[in-house]
């Protein structure tokens, strides 16, 4: 379902489409989903799932919080770049899919804050205005949803140093972020 | 134009005034939109609000859709003006200063018109690819006042290639955040933390919260 929305656009990916992609049945879709919807949001919850999955495998040895990040910024863009269509109907479709789709999607970006708040507060950084991590958050995903809705993606790896120069510069200053810029320490 | 804070006050001119049948009909639309939720209205009921016949619809528009984007983009072209204008008469100003000039200007024309403003933005995100088009459209145009900032950061050139991204991309979450909280009235409230987010990419945390601080 998700290939085929990252694809088609939500609006235009059918039931059908997706029975074509996964080689299934229709009767075994209604076993499981009440309709197009519903296959959508677990497939969202699981999409998310597995990125998160891939994150939390990628910083299990990261000591400090930039290092973590990276790491996990790391593994999600890697992600991104071997299923963009995944990614775009995580990230850009969710839009479409109406009010429930966007509640989870808006959770996904303030867990993302959270964690940056989270990871911060320990850090030895500037003292960061409490806006700071949103506004983090809010940035790097407005930068993933204009790649994938303008397809430019498949290289999204390459946007890491930039996004770790803009993690980094609230907390711990240009220096910083510039060493994270030219490729990390 | 608008009367600035408390624009919506009864009496004053809303800012998006309609004039000609067309505006009268994508005026409309929004304003039913906003009632009833985008997908309950038809077409009969855009006509009724604007007082005009059915036929008058078909003449201007194909279809609701056509006309709800028509309104859309008339909405962001007025926004963008606004902006524009704020940031322009501050010429003369420090990068910052014309900035904040900017997001006040952008703050109370949405507060103004927050029932257009929840509209525009709960309901055209439902409309796939060619109101997403649009809608980068319309926040492109500030990449240029914003960009201005390279040359006032003391790190000019070395800034990332998508700094204006980040810092439209992290005001615009957070209007939409106030929007679809219901206090899309109380906007101009967030000017220091918008402030922040919008200049913090160009010039780094301590200055961009020296001038958060002068604000609030």
């Amino acid at each position: 379902m998700l290939s085929v929305v990252g694809a088609e656009g939500y609006a235009d990916a059918s039931v059908q489409d997706a029975l074509e992609r996964a080689d299934a049945y229709r009767q075994a879709f209604y076993d499981n989903f009440t309709g197009k919807l519903d296959c959508y949001l677990q497939a969202y919850d699981a999409g998310v799932e597995e990125i998160e999955a891939s994150i939390l495998a990628a910083t299990r040895d990261s000591v400090g919080w930039r290092d973590e990040l990276r790491a996990g910024l790391g593994a999600a863009l890697a992600h991104l770049d071997a299923e963009p269509d995944v990614g775009r109907a995580l990230i850009v479709e969710v839009h479409a899919a109406g009010r429930e789709a966007t509640r989870r999607r808006d959770a996904v970006v303030q867990r993302f804050g959270a964690y940056l708040r989270q990871a911060t507060l320990g850090g030895n950084g500037n003292a960061a205005p409490t806006i700071a991590p949103e506004a983090v958050a809010a940035g790097i995903h407005s930068v993933l949803h204009s790649r994938l809705a303008n397809r430019e993606d498949g290289n999204l790896h390459e946007l890491l140093p930039e996004f770790m120069y803009i993690a980094v510069l609230p907390y711990h200053g240009v220096d910083a972020a510039r060493a994270e810029l030219e490729g990390g320490p | 134009m608008s009367d600035g804070p408390g624009g919506s006050a009864p009496g004053s001119r809303p800012p998006y005034l309609a004039r000609t049948d067309r505006e009268r009909l994508m005026e409309a639309v929004v304003r039913v939109a906003a009632e009833k939720g985008y997908a309950a209205i038809a077409v009969a009921d855009v006509c009724a609000a604007a007082g005009l016949p059915e036929a008058e619809f078909e003449r201007h528009f194909p279809s609701k859709e056509a006309c709800f984007l028509a309104a859309y983009e008339a909405v962001s072209d007025v926004l963008a003006a606004h902006v524009a204008a704020a940031y322009e008469g501050a010429a003369g100003e420090r990068w910052p200063d014309r900035i904040v000039a900017g997001l006040r200007a952008l703050l109370e024309l949405l507060a103004a018109e927050s029932e257009i403003a929840r509209v525009a933005i709960l309901e055209v995100s439902s409309f796939g690819e060619d109101a997403r088009i649009r809608y980068s459209r319309a926040l492109e145009r500030f990449v240029p006042f914003l960009e201005e900032g390279r040359e006032y950061s003391a790190e000019s050139g070395e800034l990332p290639p998508d700094t204006a991204q980040f810092a439209i991309g992290g005001a615009a979450a957070m209007i939409f955040d106030e929007i679809r909280g219901g206090r899309g009235r109380e906007l101009p409230a967030i000017l220091p933390g918008l402030t922040y987010a919008v200049l913090m990419p160009y010039l780094g945390a301590e200055a961009a919260e020296a001038e958060m601080a002068r604000l609030s």
